[in-house]
């Protein structure tokens, strides 16, 4: 086992991990606002796929209006999915909220099974994405270094926005403290409208990013990405961004190393080991890694 | 402190179900029966997991992996020798051992009570998510062990060619034994402490409520009936693979759970009774427009109208009113409980 | 809406559905169990649309005893439960035949019912060689076993690649990739071969890095790799082993016999493949044409997969039987398919000669070079 080997497998376990933190920080995102479980949030990952796979092939438009036809179209699903399944939830109680959004998820997979038949497609990326570049003895794909760094900047632009504009603020207060944000003129339900466009919108960014790599693509493939980025939205602290891609790098990181470092024997055992380790880390760290204790509404 | 129901509700509710599965055995067919079996099973989920979610507030995901142990277990004790033989590479002592269906099946349930307290030891001081996330682990650790110990489980085939030991009497009776013990522990003072408990810890712990010691018991009695649930589940289809017993069950007994009220036992059977033969109501529409997968989304938009027309389930925390006919406290109708939580 | 609005809806709906059922008489029942949604549908739904197709030629050519034929597509949607209760279903409506399934698991929840009530199971997917075994004398297979398939990809990665050292990859979470495994390695220590690696993977895993890693790294070095897997992970265990340099020849089972084989990793990269299927791509036999032609024009598209053409032969292989029969009933019917000898199958000649009831069929090896499929051999078992 070399440096080189270990190298490579901390490298791929930071590219799972950047696309499970890009749909963790929707979804906590989502959940910071109205303290619900969006479970349809992985289904919109399906619905980038295959936006992007629609207007690729039947366009044949370039990489970035695609790119930017995905993110509206994510935003859009987005909203549609607040205001049929979450709008009428608000106040209910937690589970409510999570049966809710299951529903809506039960409802787009099934959909896309009936017009889209449950064949995986291939999923083909321009060639140049598809180069092998090698540093050292590590090798990654173009697209893979895309998919960081897009990542990474995209995650940078949601702080940005978090922390940095008026939006943002007030959704970090309806986050807080719904009625007083209300009685303070915070217009709820825009804010709330917006906080789920841009959380999906990065999902169905990650759905694109999602078929690039992995070049095949199915209506189901919604519901890994939906149950990881729950998963690492609550190993970071469910609410917090910075914690759910943390949390998603540590997934994404557990996942590979689990199958890279130990011997081929244990591979088939790697669920197992990535949720005992997980649920140590939630043993030493009750609320998650960066969470708050006490999430308790007043 | 009792309730002065009256008794005979009780007795005729009894008898007039026991007629019912004695009807419903001689007069109905095959197919008929093997729907209202498995409604049977889905109801038993329901309340034991309306006891370990519902009553208690613990957000578990893990039940299936209850019943994966139950039925397992169940179903490695009543093979005879021979197929043990075939399929499996036991010890000695587990090789010869055949038993009849309830010792196999009181087993089953044993087996899964121990693995909830062992589970609640270590994770039961989590809550709400990141318990969900920390049961959930426990549910595929279970089946990854299932899928990987071949000595054992006979790995990703399963076990087929059980006995169809299942009928309705036995489904009937573990249901009305479950109903029993939830109706017991929900109106005792065990059971207002549970009630307390999910309702605000703190102020129940002031109480001097021992929330863990609690929150374990609450487990380990669901675990019990899932255990025995899979036992009945596994000679039911003859089979039992790993991946039956699934995360995706998991979502669907808690539907029914929240569907019904989270905390109603009433609730619990109702939706796991709505739940379970609606999919069969609605798939001659499916099979006369050859368009598979809207019996699900079907079934998808009357949970969501359910939900929104009713969010904390369709009985909310209480049982009907003719069952807690009683002069003083309805526990169920206090106003802090009425709302279903937070 | 109102409750009572609602369960007048619940109601209308409830009937429109039945309703449709009443209108059946004088017609042969067969019941086709699949699993149409959930994670199995892309392997189930080709065969009830291939079944549908069989039974609809059947029918324009005058039908079965002179009655017509109707498959009842029932989903039970990838849920072993759904699975027992729609074989009672089918049971209950009449149908003289069950047929389905291209997994073992749902057989198993479904086939011994059919066995209890005296009526024959066909399946047309599931592969395992001791199905007829642990079900009974009702339970028949349209495609090959696993042993047959294995032992031909095998022999292939042998004789005709001149490979001695063999790296096997296994999907652990499924019982058919592992018991390809387990016939694949047996026959390849048979041969006097060794298998220098043994590594695993898991249904749905998307990422090959570490296997491949371990499989640059084995010593003595592998000369070729068995990758026992499904459909899904085809394409992406080719294009990440191709990717990462390696051209060592790539070999498995039927479960590699899709579209995605070639598409995922591109032309350029699929390359060096083999695998062992049924007979039927890249197959010239006037019964493999005309199906073709006939599934194209019936659901405008190509037959996704074998499994297509495999759905399309368990109907055929019923009928065939219930004319040698020459009643409608389950006991005759069994003895007829018992007695089936080279019934002409789009996926091949289907004999019950041996005592398994596994059918001795001829298993393609199929090579993919450059993007391009090409039939290399017919292995026929010993019959």
């Amino acid at each position: 086992m070399t440096t080189g080997y270990i190298a490579q497998q901390i490298v791929n376990g930071l590219i799972l991990g950047s696309m499970y933190a890009l749909v963790a920080i929707g979804f906590s995102m989502i959940y910071g606002i109205v303290r619900l479980i969006n479970f349809a949030h992985g289904d919109i990952v399906m619905i980038g796929a295959f936006v992007t796979l629609g207007l690729l092939q039947s366009l044949g438009a370039p990489l970035p209006v695609v790119a930017v036809g995905v993110l509206l179209s994510g935003a859009g699903m987005g909203i549609a999915v607040e205001r049929a399944a979450f709008r009428p939830m608000r106040g209910a109680p937690q589970v409510t909220g999570f049966i809710a959004s299951l529903a809506v998820s039960i409802m787009l997979q099934n959909l896309g099974i009936l017009t889209l038949t449950a064949q995986p497609r291939n999923f083909a990326f321009p060639d140049y994405l598809q180069a092998v570049i090698h540093v050292g003895a590590v090798g990654f794909r173009v697209i893979d270094v895309v998919i960081m760094l897009s990542a990474v900047l995209l995650m940078g632009l949601l702080l940005l926005l978090v922390h940095r504009t008026r939006l943002g603020m007030a959704m970090r207060a309806t986050a807080e403290n719904l009625d007083v944000a209300r009685l303070m003129g915070i217009p709820i339900n825009r804010t709330i409208r917006s906080a789920f466009a841009v959380g999906s919108g990065l999902a169905a960014i990650a759905g694109l990013m999602w078929g690039g790599k992995f070049g095949q693509i199915d209506p189901l493939l919604g519901y890994v990405p939906g149950l990881k980025s729950f998963v690492a939205a609550v190993i970071g602290g469910v609410g917090s961004i910075p914690g759910a891609i943390l949390g998603g790098y540590v997934l994404g990181l557990a996942e590979v190393l689990f199958v890279g470092l130990l011997p081929p024997i244990y591979s088939a055992f790697r669920d197992a080991f990535v949720f005992a380790a997980l649920i140590l880390i939630l043993l030493a760290l009750p609320n998650g890694i960066l969470g708050k204790a006490a999430e308790d509404r007043a | 402190m009792n309730l002065r129901r009256p008794r005979w509700i009780w007795l005729a509710l009894a008898l007039g179900g026991v007629a019912a599965v004695g009807l419903a055995q001689a007069a109905w067919d095959d197919y008929l029966l093997s729907i209202v079996n498995f409604v049977g099973i889905y109801a038993i989920l329901a309340v034991s997991l309306n006891l370990t979610n519902g009553f208690a507030g613990l957000f578990s995901l893990g039940h299936p992996g209850f019943m994966a142990i139950g039925g397992y277990v169940t179903a490695i004790l009543t093979l005879p020798a021979s197929r043990k033989a075939m399929f499996l590479a036991l010890p000695g002592w587990l090789a010869g051992i055949e038993l009849p269906f309830l010792p196999a099946l009181l087993a089953g349930g044993a087996a899964a009570t121990l693995t909830a307290f062992l589970l609640g030891l270590s994770v039961l001081r989590l809550s709400g998510h990141y318990l969900a996330v920390a049961t959930m682990g426990f549910l595929i650790i279970v089946q990854v062990l299932i899928e990987n110990w071949e000595s054992v489980t006979r790995g990703p085939l399963g076990l087929n060619g059980l006995a169809a030991l299942t009928d309705l009497w036995w489904v009937y009776g573990w249901l009305l034994a479950a109903i029993y013990l939830s109706w017991k522990v929900k109106f005792s003072s065990f059971g207002r402490s549970m009630l307390a408990m999910r309702e605000d810890s703190l102020a129940a712990q002031c109480l001097g409520v021992n929330l863990f010691r609690t929150r374990v018991a609450a487990l380990a009695i669901g675990a019990f009936f899932a255990g025995v649930a899979g036992g009945l589940w596994a000679h039911l289809v003859t089979a039992i693979t790993p991946g039956t017993f699934s995360l995706i069950m998991a979502f669907n007994i808690v539907v029914m759970v929240v569907v019904g009220g989270t905390g109603s036992i009433t609730g619990a059977v109702v939706a796991a009774v709505l739940f379970s033969a609606a999919t069969e109501i609605f798939r001659p529409l499916e099979e006369s427009f050859e368009a598979y997968g809207i019996a699900e989304i079907l079934m998808a938009l009357v949970l969501l109208v359910i939900l929104i027309y009713r969010p904390s389930g369709l009985f909310g925390s209480r049982e009907p009113a003719f069952l807690t006919a009683g002069p003083t406290h309805k526990p169920g109708n206090h106003p802090a409980t009425a709302k279903g939580g937070q | 809406m109102k409750r009572t609005q609602l369960g007048v809806l619940a109601l209308a709906v409830f009937f429109l559905g039945t309703g449709t059922l009443w209108a059946a008489d004088a017609t042969i029942k067969l019941g086709a169990l699949y699993n149409l949604t959930g994670g199995m549908s892309s392997i189930d739904a080709p065969a009830l649309n291939g079944a549908k197709l069989q039974a609809k030629l059947i029918n324009e050519k005058g039908g079965v005893l002179g009655k017509k034929l109707e498959v009842i597509g029932i989903d039970t949607k990838t849920d072993q439960k759904a699975a027992a209760t729609g074989a009672q279903k089918a049971l209950s409506e009449g149908v003289i035949a069950g047929l389905g399934y291209g997994d073992t698991t749902y057989v198993m929840a479904a086939a011994p019912l059919f066995q209890k009530k005296g009526l024959p199971f066909v399946t047309s997917g599931a592969t395992h060689p001791e199905l007829p075994k642990w079900v009974g004398d009702y339970m028949f297979m349209v495609p090959f076993g696993d042993d047959d398939q294995s032992f031909a990809i095998a022999d292939f990665t042998v004789k005709k690649l001149n490979a001695r050292n063999v790296a096997v990859w296994t999907d652990n979470s499924m019982d058919f990739t592992k018991a390809l495994s387990k016939f694949y390695m047996a026959r390849i220590k048979e041969l006097g071969g060794t298998v220098v690696l043994e590594d695993f993977f898991k249904m749905g895993d998307k990422d090959f890095s570490a296997q491949i890693a371990r499989l640059k790294a084995a010593s003595p070095k592998a000369d070729a790799v068995f990758v026992s897997a499904i459909p899904n992970e085809a394409g992406l265990s080719v294009k990440q082993i191709r990717e990462a340099g390696l051209t060592l020849p790539i070999v498995s089972g039927d479960g590699f016999d899709t579209e995605l084989v070639t598409t995922v990793p591109g032309p350029k990269l699929a390359n060096a493949v083999y695998f062992s299927t049924h007979t039927y791509r890249e197959d010239n036999r006037p019964e493999v044409v005309a199906f073709v032609k006939a599934y194209e024009k019936e659901y405008k598209k190509p037959p996704e997969n074998a499994f297509a053409a495999l759905g399309f032969d368990a109907v055929g292989l019923i009928a065939d039987g219930l004319e040698r029969a020459g009643k409608v009933d389950g006991k005759a019917l069994r003895d007829a398919l018992a007695a089936t000898k080279g019934y002409k199958a789009v996926t091949g000649e289907i004999t019950y000669s041996r005592p398994s009831m596994v059918p001795a069929k001829g298993v393609s090896i199929i090579s993919v070079m450059n993007g391009k499929y090409k039939v290399e051999e017919v292995w026929m078992p010993k019959p």
